[in-house]
């Protein structure tokens, strides 16, 4: 019979051969394929290989962390990935290899190297965002117009979350008193479920789409982002090819999932999709009453202009009325003045005319005087000559009865009394 | 005014009559007509964003 060894010594032996040939630590890339934490708080996680295609398993390994290193590690992780120590990570780990004759291989983790995580997880992001790219869906649902009024919302959220009691109650005390009309669609928004839970409520959502104008998926006021869990490229399709706009709350701060990138537009939180949705509504509130303000306004001011015009056309009658007249006036008051100083002219043309006439007629007065005179004084001769005197004195006798000259026999009758009137005296007779 | 009329094409209608009126494009006796027509549009715009359609609700079977 061979020399044979208790179980425990050859484990023990595989126990000494492995402390003395293997270093005292190594850095290991791995997955995670399961991840739990006990009671005391001493994590046990599964470290899996897979092959380069297909999900089979070239290397696994049970891993420990114990739990004072669990307990800094853990938060460290998170804090710096935002992103949950769970299963489906690519970690890299500082690890001691250990074995223990009853439990076995195992590695324990005494260190992590967060960078790792994070660069696996940006290269993922990269290659699923790379996929959208070249399949010609990626800003497909950032092309969709936002609507003027989001105000019918399907939500997809986990229920009893916190982030969606934030989001409805934000709308429903919006201070302008918008209304909003909100339909939940729940689904989980954690863990390995997440992907097929958020495509079956679009789904649910898409059967009536035209009852919608926006999608909002949010989550929030839970412990840990879960970030992981939305980086998956059918979700992304989804929601890049989804008929309706999508607004995402998934409450975290820093890297944007894919699922932020294909949406149409990324809040931090359930509370700022809420104000996003009211701010919107707003614009077109304030578009709204500006347009009315402006009707008031251009129609006041048309009005006004209508009146103006109305008076500036009164006003300018008189005005025109007046330089008509005025301009009748200048005619009048030239005719006037035409005439005054015709009328001037005239008067001092035959004023000169009788001037001449007045200097000719006292130059011809004395001629014509002396003239007359001369003839006068003819005159005078030829009567002197001609009186009853000289004619008495030539002998002749002028017989009269009643004081008038008798000329004709017939006047006398017998008894009249005449008398006969001689140069020197006069005789009185009878008829006989 | 038309009983299916969209909030967007009230106010892309309203938006016309703004910019009529403002460019003195029309005429003085449309004003009356034109200003009534823009005020049902406003109230139209209104109630769109104050009062709850109870079609919709009835519609989104929602939950009070």
């Amino acid at each position: 019979m061979p020399q044979a060894l208790t179980l425990y010594e050859l484990n023990k032996e595989v126990r000494s051969v492995l402390q003395s040939t293997l270093r005292d630590s190594y850095w290991v890339q791995a997955e995670l394929a399961e991840v739990n934490v006990n009671r005391s708080g001493h994590c046990y996680v599964e470290f899996v290989q897979k092959a380069k295609k297909g999900n089979t398993f070239v290397a696994k390994a049970r891993g420990n962390i114990w739990a004072n290193v669990y307990a800094f590690l853990a938060p460290y992780f998170e804090q710096q990935t935002s992103q949950r120590f769970a299963a489906g990570l690519s970690v890299l780990v500082e690890v001691e290899v250990t074995f223990h004759e009853v439990y076995g291989y195992s590695l324990n983790v005494i260190d992590i190297d967060p960078t790792y995580t994070l660069g696996d997880m940006a290269r993922r992001r990269k290659e699923i965002l790379d996929q959208l790219e070249a399949d010609g869906i990626l800003n497909d649902n950032k092309e969709l117009s936002m609507p003027e009024l989001p105000q019918r919302i399907a939500v997809i959220s986990a229920p009893t979350a916190a982030g969606y009691g934030d989001f409805c109650n934000q709308l429903r005390t919006n201070p302008a008193g918008y209304v909003f009309y909100t339909k939940l669609f729940p689904a989980v928004m954690q863990g390995s479920q997440t992907e097929e839970s958020v495509i079956q409520a679009l789904d649910a959502i898409a059967q009536d789409v035209e009852l919608f104008d926006v999608v909002v998926i949010i989550r929030g006021g839970g412990a840990t982002a879960d970030l992981a869990s939305f980086d998956t490229y059918p979700l992304a399709a989804s929601v890049a090819q989804y008929p309706l706009p999508v607004i995402t709350g998934i409450g975290h701060e820093r890297d944007d999932t894919v699922l932020d990138l294909v949406a149409h537009t990324r809040v931090k939180t359930p509370t700022a999709a809420a104000e996003y949705l009211i701010n919107r509504v707003e614009e077109s509130a304030s578009l709204l009453e500006d347009l009315s303000q402006a009707l008031v306004t251009s129609v006041q001011q048309r009005i006004q202009e209508e009146k103006m015009r109305l008076q500036q056309l009164t006003a300018a009658l008189p005005a025109a009325y007046t330089r008509h007249q005025a301009g009748e006036e200048r005619v009048l008051n030239r005719l006037s003045h035409r005439m005054a100083l015709a009328v001037s002219e005239g008067v001092a043309r035959r004023k000169h005319a009788l001037q001449l006439w007045e200097q000719k007629i006292a130059l011809r007065v004395p001629v014509k005087l002396q003239q007359e005179n001369v003839k006068l004084e003819m005159l005078a001769q030829r009567i002197h000559d001609n009186s009853p005197e000289r004619i008495l004195a030539r002998g002749y006798s002028i017989t009269l009865k009643d004081g008038k000259a008798v000329r004709n026999v017939q006047e006398l009758h017998s008894g009249d009394k005449i008398i006969t009137r001689l140069s020197e005296g006069q005789v009185e007779s009878k008829v006989l | 005014m038309e009983k299916k009329l969209t909030y967007t094409q009230a106010m892309t209608q309203l938006q016309e009559i703004v910019e009529q009126l403002e460019d003195n494009s029309l005429d003085i006796d449309q004003l009356t007509e034109k200003v009534k027509y823009a005020q049902e549009l406003i109230k139209f715009c209104r109630d769109r964003l104050y009062k709850t359609d109870e079609e919709i609700q009835k519609l989104l079977k929602l939950d009070e």
